[in-house]
């Protein structure tokens, strides 16, 4: 049976999580995190066996590569014994331990999904800034290990616009604030094909808001263990934090009614096992605040997230801006926050209405230009969009025809990933 | 890790989300594919929240193979017998599918032990339809009837339009494996592989597991079988189980072992693919790192691009070697 008769599989790699299903579907089968736990015990045996030992150590070479847990099982096994290591595949939205990640597809693959590689088409996806030779990679992989029948590797910010892809409605243009655990980039995506040049990023992600909310807790003596209180940050990020419209206001509320802002926190100390519990309070809204004013975390000068929009839009060719404004697309976990999005939108609003108000004003007030509409968009799965978007452009037929095959492969080598062409599905 | 579990993964975490959290009424529409084109279909609409509608669709069988109104033999039966009253076979099935299953969920067990264990044996739907010819020969061998086929070779699919051979006896059972990969290195690990497969057997740990044989021509067992259902380029596999193998709770995983063999190996055959892909990996960049410091004088900024230029082409020349 032909490959392109099955649904193809979409894995999107994230830093923190990765997304994987097969296409056609609105939600990916499994969201797990991107790591790996390595039983590193056999690597390094003790000086004093001796060469003659070869035979002893290859094997533990080999059981050392055999052992090893993916995602949620990972993390459970690193906890519950230290002969485990945690190695995190990808770094700031790049592959960076090839090892790991072969490890973390072949399990991905075989044990999560169940499939049979060389039955599917796949779709990946990586960074804007990815190297071609990344792409190069991953297609050996692909082909060499897995034998999968295509592989098309798609950029994902493109795949976030796609996710708002209806049938009435088909904007390939846009701004794709991607913000994610390991890295953020503002990608403006004209016609489907990605605007290199004025790819901007922030060196602020889903993981400095974990740290700032942990370095907040620690500072103000809350009662949790040490060892937990990253694990704690993240979960109290995801569950509790959002985006305030005025820092000023929003302590103020907080300071007259406590009791219904400042949430509790119950948890068990992994090592001794008894139950602590701590209070959550202006972290909630501080976290995500580092997007907006980058000053509290961090003395070096970051620039704040909208700034950064407004100059990546304006850099951008100027018969695509007012589109690029239009369309503002919010994708990855890290702008899940309550009302990242109005947040957003008013801070740029306002920043280009200055603009046009200020040059307005030096042509004396003769001409009037039409107001610029600025537009975020969020989607109810943001979360996942950029997987979302995979699916649905790995479900048109145009997909199969722009996937680069096995045959090509043996044919080119491994050359052949490092372009991967729009598709007529695309727009 | 090295064993595939017989319960589909995706579909158990779809059935545990559903039983905690049934008085919500989400609408539910999922597909996916296994290995060896099992296909699934889900489907939970907001009007009847207790209701799963769950579809299976199981590889094109071959000319040989015995299917009895798109199942395999006794397939009914074994659903009947494995979930009772939760379950009711919808007919016809759902188009393009060979059985649905209508699964009311309101009529799980309460105690929670029982409903995770019916809910796990939902969830190896496929163990329980694509095994049921080979559970109901193993299990005549593990009673010791004398059944009416014994002799008589039978042909059971385990992938598309392929199929895998069974002689039931009175003591044993022999199980013939032909198998076939697409690719030509797929087929040299694996022949490698069996054979090492069949050596393992022999260690002396490993004297109650079941005989197995292999062999690049067609067993003597398997020799009415048409010659066009026996075009194997990896060889043939044979296991011969006796009754100690299918004792108790033993045949369960025996069934899914054997009618998983071909997806067993072909893991592993990944999984060594895999294992060999990393250690070309380390050994060159262990090479460029001797060479590097092999240089005299190289100042920083040239050493990079040259390093590089060099990895690529050390790569492709270890793979043609490694193809050859």
């Amino acid at each position: 049976m032909d490959p392109a008769s099955r649904p193809a599989v979409v894995i999107d790699n994230g830093t923190g999580y990765t997304k994987m299903g097969f296409a056609g579907n609105v939600e990916p089968c499994f969201i797990l995190p991107t790591v790996v736990a390595v039983n590193e015990s056999f690597l390094n045996p003790s000086r004093s066996s001796s060469k003659a030992n070869w035979l002893a150590q290859h094997s533990a070479g080999v059981m050392a590569d055999l052992d090893f847990f993916v995602g949620d099982e990972a993390l459970a096994k690193s906890r519950s014994s230290n002969t485990y290591n945690l190695t995190y595949p990808i770094e700031h939205g790049q592959v960076d331990n090839w090892d790991a990640m072969e490890r973390y597809w072949q399990q991905c693959i075989f044990n999560y999904l169940r499939c049979d590689p060389e039955d599917h088409y796949f779709l990946l996806t990586e960074s804007p800034l990815t190297a071609p030779e990344s792409r190069e990679y991953t297609g050996e992989i692909m082909f060499e290990t897995f034998n999968v029948p295509g592989l098309y590797i798609a950029v994902n910010s493109v795949l976030a616009l796609a996710a708002g892809y209806t049938t009435s409605k088909c904007e390939m243009t846009g701004v794709v604030v991607d913000v994610g655990d390991g890295a953020t980039h503002i990608v403006p995506v004209a016609d489907g094909y990605v605007i290199g040049s004025s790819i901007k990023s922030v060196p602020i992600a889903g993981k400095d808001v974990t740290l700032f909310v942990q370095q907040l807790m620690r500072e103000r003596g809350e009662n949790v263990p040490p060892e937990d209180s990253f694990e704690v940050a993240r979960k109290v990020k995801e569950m509790h934090c959002y985006t305030c419209s005025d820092i000023v206001k929003e302590f103020n509320k907080h300071d007259k009614e406590p009791a219904k802002y400042i949430k509790q926190w119950r948890g068990i100390k992994p090592k001794t096992g008894a139950p602590y519990s701590c209070d959550i309070g202006y972290e909630r809204f501080l976290g995500p605040e580092v997007f907006f004013t980058p000053e509290i975390y961090s003395n070096d000068s970051i620039t704040p997230l909208p700034d950064v929009i407004d100059k990546c839009i304006q850099s951008a060719p100027i018969d695509t801006r007012r589109a690029l404004y239009k369309n503002i697309v919010l994708s990855g976990g890290s702008t899940m926050f309550k009302d990242f999005g109005r947040r957003l939108q008013r801070d740029l609003k306002k920043i280009v209405d200055a603009r046009v108000l200020a040059s307005e004003a030096r042509h004396g007030g003769e001409i009037k230009s039409h107001p610029v509409e600025v537009n975020v968009v969020s989607h109810p799965i943001q979360r996942f969009a950029v997987w979302f978007g995979g699916s649905v452009l790995a479900s048109t037929p145009e997909f199969f025809a722009a996937c680069h095959t096995k045959a090509e492969y043996e044919e080119y080598g491994a050359s052949i990933c490092r372009t991967n062409p729009v598709f007529k599905g695309m727009y | 890790m090295i064993l595939l579990q017989s319960h589909s993964r995706f579909l158990l975490q779809t059935l545990l989300n559903r039983v905690q959290n049934l008085e919500k009424a989400i609408e539910l529409d999922f597909q996916w594919v296994e290995f060896d084109d099992v296909r699934y279909h889900i489907l939970v609409s907001t009007k009847n929240p207790n209701v799963l509608l769950l579809s299976v669709s199981l590889p094109i069988p071959p000319p040989e193979a015995v299917f009895t109104g798109g199942l395999p033999s006794g397939a009914i039966e074994a659903i009947k017998a494995a979930y009772g009253v939760v379950v009711q076979i919808l007919d016809p099935p759902r188009d393009g599918f060979n059985l649905t299953l209508k699964l009311n969920l309101s009529k799980l067990p309460p105690d929670e032990e029982h409903r995770h264990a019916l809910l796990v044996k939902i969830a190896s739907v496929r163990e329980v339809v694509l095994g049921a010819p080979l559970r109901v020969v193993l299990k005549q061998l593990g009673s010791r009837i004398v059944a009416p086929g014994v002799g008589r070779l039978i042909a059971l699919v385990h992938r598309p339009k392929e199929s895998f051979f069974i002689v039931p006896q009175v003591e044993k059972v022999t199980v013939v494996f032909p198998m076939r990969f697409n690719d030509s290195i797929d087929t040299a690990l694996a022949t490698s592989f069996l054979q090492e497969f069949v050596q393992a057997r022999r260690a002396a740990g490993l004297n109650n597991a079941p005989p197995c044989l292999w062999s690049s021509t067609p067993p003597l067992e398997i020799k009415d079988v048409p010659p066009e259902a026996l075009s194997a380029n990896a060889g043939f596999v044979s296991f011969v189980i006796l009754p100690r193998h299918v004792e108790g709770k033993k045949l369960d995983r025996t069934v899914w072992n054997l009618s998983t063999f071909h997806a067993y190996v072909s893991y592993h055959v990944k999984c060594s693919e895999g294992f060999m892909h990393t250690r070309m990996r380390r050994r060159v960049e262990s090479l460029i790192e001797a060479l590097d410091r092999a240089k005299p004088g190289v100042e920083e900024g040239k050493k990079s691009p040259n390093s590089r230029s060099f990895k690529r082409l050390s790569f492709k020349d270890t793979r043609s070697n490694s193809n050859s």
